[in-house]
């Protein structure tokens, strides 16, 4: 069946969250005192008048963490199914794939760690 | 149609149980972060709203609620207000394959350790949309730092979890936990002992807790992606928060510490589900009030320079083990 009781319970689930999200705010906003102008709706930067909007570039040191974690993650994935398998699976064959696998894994590690990502302030060679 | 009512009602029993379960949590919680802080650092902590301030945070959630929904001026109003929302939102699904007792779960669901993974991932999508759309400089960076941060530690609690799946052979909590019957000696903390140890401190990272708070330094970044935020916007980010950690900390003794089975056969119960949980809890707390911060890229560091080799070690050497 394609649609069945656990696709049913999430959705309920996400809706009840929904509803526990929204019950609350909905509330404050009518008890809430409605206060406007002066500098209500200013940014608060320590209570000095913001300098130009926040939305501009700057530099993030972090992107390349963010490339290593999106090859991870997604090749952790394929480890999920291969963990049910895994107790089932009869002789070596198994052990060495597996350990193939976590191989090139962590030599990405290796490649990052040599390559300076991990040294701050950032040298990337 | 009678079969559609008799597997409607455990479900609405479950929505209702878990909502009442994050609702109590939240409150219970954060009174004893505050007197738990208090004691530590050698003062009462809150003392005047009921006996011994129990009524605390009732009445904090709602002077909260009496509180004006500000949104600043510049600031993207959709993004801005499906921040806290989205943050909500998954926080209840994720308590339902949890088995917090022989009868007491949810939902069984084959996939459940995977389910709670991927909706809580939710999270880091909701923290950098509260930072971009307050439009506030702080924001922003607490933001930048909280997905860099949840991304980081994600990694080696997948590797931790693998390791049990593949000792197990399942990702059905309830098997997981069924696995773990009898006395103490069965517990997965005695075969996973590193696993555990990695876990519990991803665990620290996952939540944007203290030592690893970085996304909220209060001395560097004001209050980080929640700056703006006033009223029950502040709330349902504090409300999930602490969700989070719940749900963290019942899957950590469900894997590691046998979930609702006692240390001796024979006196299994959700009460041990409640004290397993709420000790790793008090861990946290205890925690936030002894360590000092870190600096930002001693916490990344730690985590891909440490955590994550020594997870996958860790993953090796089970697999190994299991062959043997």
């Amino acid at each position: 069946m394609v649609f069945d009781w656990l696709h049913f319970s999430i959705m309920l689930f996400l809706l009840a969250g929904l509803l526990f999200a929204c019950g609350p705010l909905i509330l404050a906003g009518l008890l809430a005192p409605r206060a406007k102008g002066g500098d209500t709706g200013m940014p608060y930067e320590c209570g000095m008048v913001p300098y130009g909007s926040s939305w501009s570039r700057w530099g993030v040191s972090y992107y390349v963490y963010a490339l290593i974690f999106l090859a991870f993650d997604v090749d952790v994935l394929y480890l999920f199914p291969v963990a049910t398998a895994y107790a089932d699976a009869e002789g070596w064959v198994s052990f060495v794939k597996v350990f193939i696998f976590l191989f090139f894994l962590i030599l990405s590690i290796v490649y990052f760690w040599a390559k300076g990502v991990f040294t701050w302030p950032r040298r990337i060679r | 149609m009678n079969e559609f009512i008799q597997n409607l009602i455990p479900l609405v029993v479950a929505v209702v149980g878990s909502m009442a379960w994050l609702a109590v949590n939240a409150l219970v919680l954060v009174y004893c972060e505050r007197k738990f802080a208090g004691h530590i650092q050698r003062r009462p902590g809150p003392f005047e709203v009921g006996p011994h301030g129990v009524l605390q945070t009732l009445i904090d959630g709602l002077k909260l609620m009496g509180k004006q929904l500000l949104t600043p001026d510049n600031a993207d109003r959709f993004l801005y207000w499906l921040a806290p929302i989205l943050s909500m939102i998954p926080v209840l699904l994720l308590f339902m394959p949890i088995p917090y007792g022989p009868v007491l779960t949810g939902m069984e669901v084959d996939l459940g350790l995977l389910l709670i993974l991927a909706f809580s991932s939710f999270n880091g999508l909701a923290l950098i949309l509260a930072g971009w759309g307050s439009n506030n400089k702080w924001g922003i960076l607490g933001a930048a730092r909280a997905v860099a941060q949840t991304v980081a530690y994600e990694i080696p609690l997948l590797l931790t979890v693998l390791a049990i799946a593949f000792m197990t052979g399942t990702l059905n909590l309830t098997e997981i936990t069924a696995q773990q019957a009898g006395h103490i000696g069965n517990w997965f903390i005695w075969k996973q002992p590193l696993a555990f140890i990695i876990f519990i401190v991803a665990m620290f990272g996952e939540t944007n807790r203290a030592p690893f708070d970085l996304a909220e330094a209060e001395s560097e970044l004001t209050a980080g992606f929640h700056t703006e935020y006033s009223s029950m916007g502040f709330g349902l980010f504090f409300m999930a928060e602490y969700g989070y950690m719940v749900v963290i900390c019942s899957i950590c003794s469900v894997l590691f510490l046998g979930g609702f089975h006692g240390p001796i056969p024979g006196i299994e119960g959700w009460w041990w589900m409640l004290i397993k949980t709420y000790a790793l809890l008090f861990l946290m707390i205890w925690a936030r009030w002894t360590f000092p911060r870190v600096r930002f890229d001693q916490l990344l560091n730690i985590n891909w320079k440490w955590l994550l080799p020594l997870a996958t070690f860790n993953l090796l050497a089970t697999a190994l083990i299991m062959k043997l």
